[in-house]
């Protein structure tokens, strides 16, 4: 009977579902390009995107827009967000220019931004509080964490990706939070899954497995909501979820249940046997072998199982950038498509089977003379981003400290101008006035060359962070160094983390390089071209030595709350037997008049005793 | 109380409260002293234990081995082509190697001048970025092209290179590693870490290329001998006597000694049987390193920045090899991944007295200030003294009066300007030893140390003299000379204890005898024995006993000396030239002194 029941149940859900599926196939696309990278990495880029219209979302209609998120949404008032999970560090020295233009990462941590509905900026604290509070709770993240001082109000950096009717803009308030300490794990991929409308349980999703996603060199998970309005048709909320990691082929490669990288048996190594002194027992290694052979499986430990369902099929599921010339397998039943370009490659996939691709090692690399320009030439050679920037500090000791930003403009030609801004913690109070820009090899400062604008609102201790945002240029082919000094403030000790010793972190600077100028008008309304993140500091304040005075005080205030609370005790109270002192239990008026006749009892007794005495 | 009060009173009208201080003081030096003696004893000194409980030190397996000795061995035939090459070619082979390995490279060029002499050379550093690590924390693998000896670090550099390539497999790292091959074991090492924290100076040292984040500990290899080695030295003695954090050492002793089975030895004890005169004579090396404030490694540069850091050197005939010292490597590598926080135990003051025995500031450091304290003791007794007439000039008027009624000694008006002058004089003079023997050159630093001691010796007689032509001193301003040179010296050395316990104890000891120093004016005999005396404790007799102790040459001394304080700001040379000589030479003043009659110079006046 129930049997019966589930299969009617799940024929009228077919009958109902099927139809709508196939009108809006195009609501859902999902994507995976893999791009091998220099130096045995591999770039993988999880791309998820689906929308529904406005009208739909203010009447409550989810489809494929997941509703958890999409309640949070309605109550926050929120017009647009964008939520970064990120952990590593991209290395733009040899993979190049970052996925996406940098518009899909954040800092290492957590990183939120949204454009909230609210009249007053009192209106959007209370809407933002409530949004963070709701996110922490649906990503397992410490979101709710963000507090007044470690918000802030950009100004100039980021740029609505979405479309809002002009009307709004008033109301429109952005707010932006940043955890950099926050440490990126599983328990935030399983609610990241769990948005997708085939949670990870068919399609590409289901190559993404934690334990693969957090060994990533470097790894991004990033959620885009934002309102599109296409020239014709309805506007549709649109969310877009994006996962970019960099796997070590080889560190991948190794199995799961054997992952330590125990020393191979000696006859495994690859060995230089050019070299003179090559012995059994003497090898130099030439085993850091770049392009080797990988598969799927190897790499993210399973296979891809089928295509989502629901997914656009016009999109193909997987992509494959490398050269034209190398050969790649895969199982029966995938088509390859080769794009035009000859550098990249899709696949088809059946929607039942399982997928599985294999590169094979290109054959000519061994023989070679010059590995490194074997290894560019068997890869799509990595575009030179527009900026590199480095940040560390300078100085050391517990008063006062720098900050130095190394940005380096790799191009022969063409001028950069960006907008850094630094988002930085209450207890890093900077000295505005010793920022400073300079070009490397020329002497004197070009402050006012280089910086065009500074925005500056000072932090306020307890409340409030600095916020820094500077529109700068580099010139072609130059390194600028920005500098700024700052001083650490003293905290209570109340204020410091358990792990007071480890230092503070202090967030990325998101670097905003915008377009050049001959297209745009205003500098407020200029398109975004590439967007990068330094790395995170960590900042070591004056800590007291918790583990001596600490315990000082705590020995010395329970020795005197003894000491003194004895001593009170003796002084104050007067010292009775069980017996003779009054009925606790006694309640009421009665017990009132009961106690002050035993009172007046004793009293007597007590002068009566006082004459027996004296006689 | 109130009889506790009026007691108290009468004991501070009691002339004998003033006869008590120089007994005082003796009693403080042997207290001192006695105190130090006794710290290797069971029952004062403690066993070492594991503070920071995150390092974890020997808990986990350590791979290294197997076929990474193949590769050791082929990275050592190339360190062995390298032997006669250029600092700049041995880099350029250093940093091919590193690059196939797959890890960012930087080089750093640096000039120091000392003495007449440059240093230069060129750091290459790799940076193993952690595999999922934001670079906000790093720890250094050091190993040095040569030893502070100048002997070859072959096996050492070897090992650093088979370790780079054995780290890279692992993603456990939540640290960056950072690998330093520096050309010397001192400037090379004191030029990176300056760099690294922004504190050099441009024009001598540049800058890094490459960067990562705080640095939190690092481990030197000195690994010269080519044979099997049976147990590991551990040094740990940073610039100007400071100490690395002591769980560092124990981490290294408890992998080392505990998980490796190989023994461990520190302060050059080779053989150590943990019974008292072996932790005596470890204690007192480790003093005495400590008090020179030499910087005895790679690590030593490290420690001024707060970075924990040790050198790690295999010695004697055994089986172990240099997987095992890999081995040690690794396991210490893993502990100090593991850290969440700096090291920060209060373990940074501690004397070793044998590899798991110690004493903690808190039993140790009254030593050093018992000995410190009888300067001030005595500072403060001359100073009362002479604010009275002395006794035996007023000893005939108040004889038949009784002590209740008149103080023995009124109270007179001190003299203030000249004693003063001259002790503030010679604080001033002290710069003139400490600016020449820092700035000369090389070659003329043995005669211009003869003609300094010769003139050292002559100077006290000089000043005396013209003391007393001149300004023909009382008693009293003798007096107040003697009172505020040792004021000066024992405030100086209460504080330098906290700082470098071994110094204040070191030069403490060896200024004692100023406490005692008087004019003789009626005794000729006490007067040369107690210059005589003087002499033998003056800094330069000290410095030339010690050469010949030794068996060093006091130009080589003097070098090192310079070198220090030019490269790594050593402070010891201006507390034997800003400390001790000045107070040498107050006493050697005051003892030489003919103090003239309070009566004559005011006729002298008068007239």
């Amino acid at each position: 009977m129930r049997q019966f029941f589930s299969f009617l149940l799940f024929s009228l859900l077919s009958i109902c579902v099927h139809p709508r599926a196939a009108s809006a196939s195009s609501d859902y696309h999902e994507q995976l390009v893999l791009r091998p990278l220099p130096l045995s990495a591999l770039l993988a880029s999880f791309n998820f995107r689906s929308n529904t219209t406005l009208s739909a979302f203010e009447a409550h209609n989810f489809r494929f827009f997941p509703r958890s998120l999409g309640q949070i949404l309605q109550h926050a008032g929120t017009r647009e967000l964008h939520l970064r999970f990120s952990l590593g560090r991209w290395d733009a020295e040899s993979w190049g220019a970052r996925p996406w233009d940098g518009a899909r990462e954040g800092g290492t941590g957590v990183e939120l931004w949204a454009w909230l509905d609210a009249e007053t900026d009192e209106e959007a604290d209370h809407k933002w509080l409530t949004l963070t509070n709701a996110l922490s709770g649906l990503f397992c993240a410490s979101l709710n964490f963000i507090d007044s001082t470690r918000t802030t109000r950009p100004v100039m950096s980021f740029q609505p990706e979405g479309d809002h009717p002009n009307s709004t803009e008033t109301n429109t308030h952005l707010l932006y939070g940043v955890l950099p300490h926050e440490v990126v794990c599983t328990e935030n991929l399983t609610p990241f899954l769990k948005l997708l409308p085939c949670k990870g349980k068919a399609g590409i999703a289901t190559l993404l497995d934690g334990h693969k996603l957090f060994d990533a060199s470097w790894q991004s998970m990033a959620i885009d909501i934002r309102p599109v309005c296409p020239a014709d048709g309805e506007c549709v909320l649109e969310i877009e979820q994006t996962i970019d990691m960099v796997l070590d082929i080889e560190r991948s490669k190794r199995p799961r249940g054997n992952p330590i990288p125990r020393p191979p048996p000696g006859h495994e190594l690859k060995c230089d046997t050019s070299k003179p002194y090559h012995a059994d027992d003497t090898c130099f290694p030439a085993d850091y072998s770049a392009n080797q052979e990988w598969s799927l499986s190897q790499i993210f430990g399973r296979t891809i199982k089928g295509t989502c369902p629901l997914t656009d099929p016009n999109t193909p599921p997987v992509c494959l950038q490398v050269p034209e010339s190398r050969s790649v397998f895969i199982s029966n039943g995938s088509l390859e498509k080769k794009n035009a370009d000859g550098a990249s490659r899709c696949y088809e996939i059946e929607p039942e089977a399982e997928f599985e691709m294999i590169l094979p090692a290109p054959s000519d690399a061994a023989q070679t003379e010059n590995k490194a320009q074997a290894e560019l030439q068997d890869l799509v050679k990595p575009e030179t981003p527009l900026l590199y920037a480095e940040r560390s500090f300078t100085g050391h000791g517990q008063e006062r400290g720098g900050v130095q930003t190394i940005l380096r403009n790799p191009s022969p030609d063409r001028e950069v101008e960006f907008i850094y801004m630094e988002s930085l913690p209450w207890f890093m109070r900077i000295y505005l006035h010793t920022i400073e820009a300079r070009i490397e090899g020329q002497s004197g400062k070009q402050r006012d060359s280089l910086i065009q604008e500074v925005y500056y609102r000072p932090a306020v201790d307890r409340a409030r962070g600095t916020q820094l945002e500077v529109r700068m240029r580099v010139p072609p082919a130059s390194t600028v160094f920005l500098t700024y000094d700052f001083e650490k403030s003293i905290l209570r000790y109340t204020e410091y983390p358990p792990d007071a010793n480890r230092g503070f972190d202090v967030a990325a600077a998101v670097i905003t390089i915008l377009n050049s100028t001959d297209s745009v008008s205003s500098s407020s309304g200029r398109s975004v071209a590439y967007a990068l993140r330094t790395t995170s500091l960590l900042c070591s304040l004056p800590t007291p030595d918790f583990s001596m005075p600490y315990n000082v005080i705590i020995f010395t205030s329970t020795a005197i709350a003894l000491a003194f609370g004895g001593m009170f005790n003796i002084l104050v109270r007067r010292f009775v037997a069980a017996d003779e002192g009054p009925e606790v239990s006694l309640g009421g008026l009665k017990g009132r008049l009961m106690d002050k006749l035993g009172k007046l009892l004793a009293l007597f007794k007590s002068k009566g005793g006082g004459i027996k005495k004296t006689e | 109380m109130p009889r506790l009060l009026s007691g108290a009173l009468r004991l501070r009208r009691d002339p004998r409260i003033l006869k008590l201080p120089p007994y005082l003081s003796v009693l403080c030096i042997l207290v001192g002293v006695v105190w130090l003696f006794l710290l290797p004893l069971d029952e004062y000194s403690r066993r070492t234990y594991i503070s920071e409980n995150a390092l974890l030190p020997g808990q986990v397996h350590t791979y290294f081995g197997g076929s990474d000795q193949n590769v050791f061995r082929a990275y050592k035939h190339e360190v062995n082509a390298l032997v006669d090459k250029s600092n700049i070619e041995v880099n350029d082979k250093l940093e091919s190697i590193v690059k196939g390995l797959g890890l960012k490279v930087g080089r750093q060029n640096f000039t120091y001048h000392s003495a007449g002499n440059v240093y230069s050379g060129e750091n290459a550093y790799a940076i193993l970025k952690a595999p999922r690590g934001d670079a906000t924390e790093a720890i250094v693998l050091v190993a040095a092209w040569k030893n502070v000896k100048g002997e070859l670090n072959r096996n050492g550099v070897a090992l650093l290179l088979t370790l780079a390539r054995y780290f890279k497999r692992w993603s456990l790292w939540s640290k960056d590693i950072v690998f330093l091959v520096t050309p010397d074991s001192i400037a090379g090492p004191q030029a990176w870490v300056d760099a690294y924290h922004d504190a050099h100076d441009s024009a001598r040292v540049d800058s890094l290329p490459l960067k990562s984040g705080a640095l939190q500990g690092a481990i030197a290899i000195d690994y010269t001998q080519e044979s099997r080695f049976e147990s590991v030295h551990v040094v740990y003695d940073g610039v100007n006597g400071q100490l690395p954090n002591l769980d560092l050492i124990n981490s290294v002793v408890n992998i080392a000694g505990g998980q490796m089975g190989m023994g461990v030895a520190i302060q050059e004890m080779w053989r150590h049987n943990n019974q008292y005169p072996d932790r005596l004579r470890t204690m007192l090396r480790g003093m005495l390193k400590q008090g020179l404030g030499l910087a005895s490694g790679p690590h030593s540069s490290f420690i001024p920045y707060h970075v924990d850091a040790v050198t790690i050197q295999p010695f004697g005939e055994g089986w172990q090899d240099e997987m095992a010292m890999g081995r040690v490597v690794e396991g210490t590598f893993r502990s100090l991944n593991n850290l969440l926080e700096h090291l920060h135990q209060s373990f940074f003051f501690y004397l070793l007295m044998q590899r798991e025995r110690f004493v903690s500031i808190g039993t140790y450091l009254p030593s050093a200030m018992l000995v410190a304290a009888n300067f001030t003791i005595m500072a403060i007794a001359l100073w009362v003294k002479s604010g009275h007439q002395p006794s035996e000039e007023v000893s005939k008027a108040v004889e038949s009066k009784t002590a209740e009624e008149n103080p023995r000694n009124p109270a007179v008006e001190r003299d203030l300007f000249l004693p003063l002058g001259f002790v503030t004089g010679c604080q001033f003079l002290s710069v003139v030893p400490l600016y020449l023997f820092n700035h000369a050159p090389e070659t003329i630093l043995t005669p211009l140390f003869t003609v300094f001691a010769v003139l050292n010796m002559a100077l006290p007689h000089v000043l005396s003299h013209f003391l007393t032509r001149y300004y023909t001193p009382t008693a009293q301003q003798y007096q107040l000379i003697r009172s505020f040179s040792l004021l000066l010296l024992g405030m100086f050395l209460s504080s330098l204890a906290t700082l470098n316990f071994s110094l204040a104890l070191l030069v403490g000891l060896l200024t004692s005898p100023l406490t005692f120093m008087q004019p003789w004016p009626q005794s000729p005999v006490m007067r040369t024995a107690c210059a005589v005396l003087l002499n033998a404790v003056a800094p330069t007799a000290v410095l030339v006993a010690s050469a010949a102790y030794w068996q060093l040459e006091i130009g080589a001394i003097l070098r090192e000396a310079a070198f220090a304080w030019d490269v790594y700001d050593m402070y010891s040379p201006v507390v034997v030239w800003c400390v001790w000589w000045p107070a040498w030479l107050a006493g050697s003043v005051t003892v030489l002194g003919k103090p003239a009659g309070r009566r004559s110079r005011l006729k002298a006046k008068a007239t």
